[in-house]
């Protein structure tokens, strides 16, 4: 499928992909990051480097990966259509009993879940959103908490295979079970949200003051009564089904497709007509597949052999360290362009390295870790939060990056490290 | 009878209910009439950061449409501010039953530089505003004053008027 290439293609290669990745961070004319993927896999395969059957089985290939995207977003439209996000954000006021530190707390918690089981952009998006909502009826200043969603989203999304699309095509590249990194993947994450919330609440401990200045009433919260019953036990049943699917090793992407058309089936059976491809991640289907063939190319033009050889060539025999340095590697890359970009490569290069089994599972972990965090360092990637600030200007606002920088600055290595060391105590044999 | 003294009050929300009563103690006696505006500035930082700031995260997530979501968060910012206003407003007319007017003004940007221009804009003869109480307000030192109430300090052009550390509860003294 993969034909060589004399490595002196290398740099036509790498600057395919790397002015690809210019214009998906760019996005020049509103031009979409699915169309930016696309164009570039197409160039990857007309220059020679992916033959056109090898791309179109790449596609076929990862269908398991394709289908479970298709399931993910499905599954997150459907409960966003349900009001199930302003349920959790009523339940997250009711518990904080009108204490601001509480509120974080409970903000932390809820967004960990909603991340680890709906994905972190489905808790970035939507429940943020809700969030802000919230805390304006307390009164309070929002920021503290619109930032807290956001590094939660992040910080919790290594959990489970569903919380970031990272940690189910780094698995899938690597030939790794996704559901049998959970027991280290897990715990790393529930250090990692712990951490995130002590630094929260050290960094804002003079601006979340002891009472809200506002006291709601009770009812100012949607509560869970007043979803429809039977969507709220499907969701329930949903959740546990593919738990046990998972764990009984069938495959995820055609088990969340199930669970998302049972869902649609609910849906339509309380009275919700609406259009059953609502909110499907088509965007996101077009930029994981065409990225697949992106780093195809790379990989027979040898440069991500040559990137394994520079990363992991000294370190490639104790999976310690080659855990570490991959989750470096994948959180310095993903903040120098984007994470799921740089998962693809760091995963084809972990692949190149013809790493010992106990050295792939550690950089596959290592991988997850760094690309699932790093992005943290600021809230949009690096990148793309200068353009946002830009963007900014240019709406007559001027915003001073300082007040997430200085949080991203402390929150990222401190949940690197925390998810790092947990992984390292569980995943690594001795 | 004299003009009446025009001063801009900021409100964050924060403050301590006391700094009304105190302001009052301060300002009234014996005093030219007061023209109360009560400020409160919503922090367009935060609220950006929720709406267009989310829909350039890393990945192409489906995003849920920018126009719905910014509707629902302006709603609620002035839903917030106004009900925060309305508490405040009540408080100061308690204090102040003299007052020629208790009026409320919302702005949107960085707190900070609402407030001084909403003095320039207003034509206020003095902007009183209340330092962020919290565990180290209390205690003198350069910590004890936060950004925007440095700011202001730095960058008002009339006289202000800075309540930090605690006040004392107390009606009469």
């Amino acid at each position: 499928m993969v034909i060589t290439q004399p490595n002196a293609d290398a740099p036509i290669a790498a600057g395919i992909f790397l002015v690809t990745i210019g214009l998906v961070i760019v996005r020049p004319r509103r031009l979409t990051e699915a169309t930016a993927a696309l164009v570039g896999a197409c160039v990857m395969a007309a220059w020679g480097f992916v033959p056109l059957g090898g791309a179109v089985g790449n596609v076929l290939g990862h269908w398991n990966v394709l289908l479970f995207f298709l399931g993910l977003t499905g599954t997150a439209a459907v409960a966003e259509r349900s009001g199930l996000f302003e349920g959790l954000a009523g339940l997250t006021a009711r518990l904080s009993a009108g204490r601001p530190r509480r509120l974080m707390v409970a903000v932390v918690i809820v967004g960990a879940v909603v991340a680890a089981i709906l994905s972190n952009d489905a808790a970035a998006l939507v429940l943020t959103p809700v969030v802000y909502v919230i805390v304006t009826k307390f009164g309070l200043e929002p920021l503290p908490y619109v930032l807290a969603c956001t590094f939660v989203a992040d910080a919790a999304s290594l959990a489970l295979p569903t919380g970031n699309p990272v940690n189910v095509i780094v698995s899938d590249r690597l030939g790794e079970s996704a559901v049998g990194l959970v027991p280290i993947l897990l715990p790393a994450a529930v250090a990692s949200v712990v951490a995130l919330l002590a630094c929260l609440l050290v960094v804002y401990r003079r601006q979340l003051p002891a009472h809200s200045p506002l006291v709601p009433a009770a009812g100012a919260w949607t509560s869970f009564g007043e979803l429809p019953r039977p969507l709220l036990a499907a969701f329930s049943v949903a959740v546990a089904a593919f738990a046990l699917a998972s764990v009984a090793g069938v495959p995820l992407g055609p088990t969340l497709a199930a669970v998302w058309v049972v869902l649609l089936g609910v849906e339509r059976g309380v009275g919700r007509r609406v259009w059953p491809l609502d909110g499907i991640g088509w965007s996101l289907l077009v930029f994981v597949a065409s990225m697949g063939i992106l780093v195809d190319g790379l990989s027979s033009a040898g440069v991500t052999a040559r990137l394994a050889g520079i990363v992991l060539g000294p370190v490639r025999d104790s999976p310690a360290a080659v855990m570490t340095v991959s989750a470096g590697a994948a959180a310095l890359s993903s903040n120098m362009f984007n994470n799921l970009p740089a998962a693809f490569v760091m995963a084809d290069a972990v692949k190149s390295a013809g790493l010992s089994p106990a050295s792939t599972h550690a950089a596959a972990i290592g991988t997850i870790i760094g690309a699932d965090l790093g992005p943290n360092l600021t809230p949009a990637g690096s990148v793309a939060t200068l353009l946002w600030f830009v963007l900014l200007r240019q709406r007559g606002l001027a915003v001073s990056s300082w007040s997430y920088i200085r949080v991203g600055l402390l929150v990222t290595p401190v949940t690197i490290l925390a998810a790092l060391a947990v992984a390292l105590l569980l995943g690594v044999p001795r | 009878m004299s003009e009446p003294l025009r001063l801009l009050i900021a409100i964050s929300g924060a403050e301590d209910p006391a700094f009304v009563g105190f302001v009052a103690r301060v300002v009234a006696a014996g005093g030219p009439p007061v023209d109360l505006t009560l400020l409160h500035a919503v922090d367009a930082e935060a609220r950006m950061l929720a709406g267009e700031g989310l829909a350039m995260r890393h990945a192409p997530w489906p995003a849920p449409s920018q126009g719905a979501t910014d509707r629902r968060l302006d709603e609620a910012d002035e839903a917030g501010a106004a009900a925060l206003l309305a508490v405040w407003k009540e408080r100061f007319e308690a204090e102040f039953p003299t007052a020629v007017a208790v009026a409320s003004v919302v702005r949107r940007g960085r707190p900070e530089q609402c407030i001084v221009r909403a003095a320039e804009d207003l034509g206020a003869d003095a902007i009183v505003l209340s330092a962020r109480p919290g565990p180290q307000a209390s205690e003198p030192g350069p910590r004890s004053v936060g950004h925007v109430a440095r700011f202001v300090l730095d960058h008002s052009p009339v006289p202000v008027l800075l309540v930090r550390g605690s006040v004392r509860r107390s009606g009469g003294a």
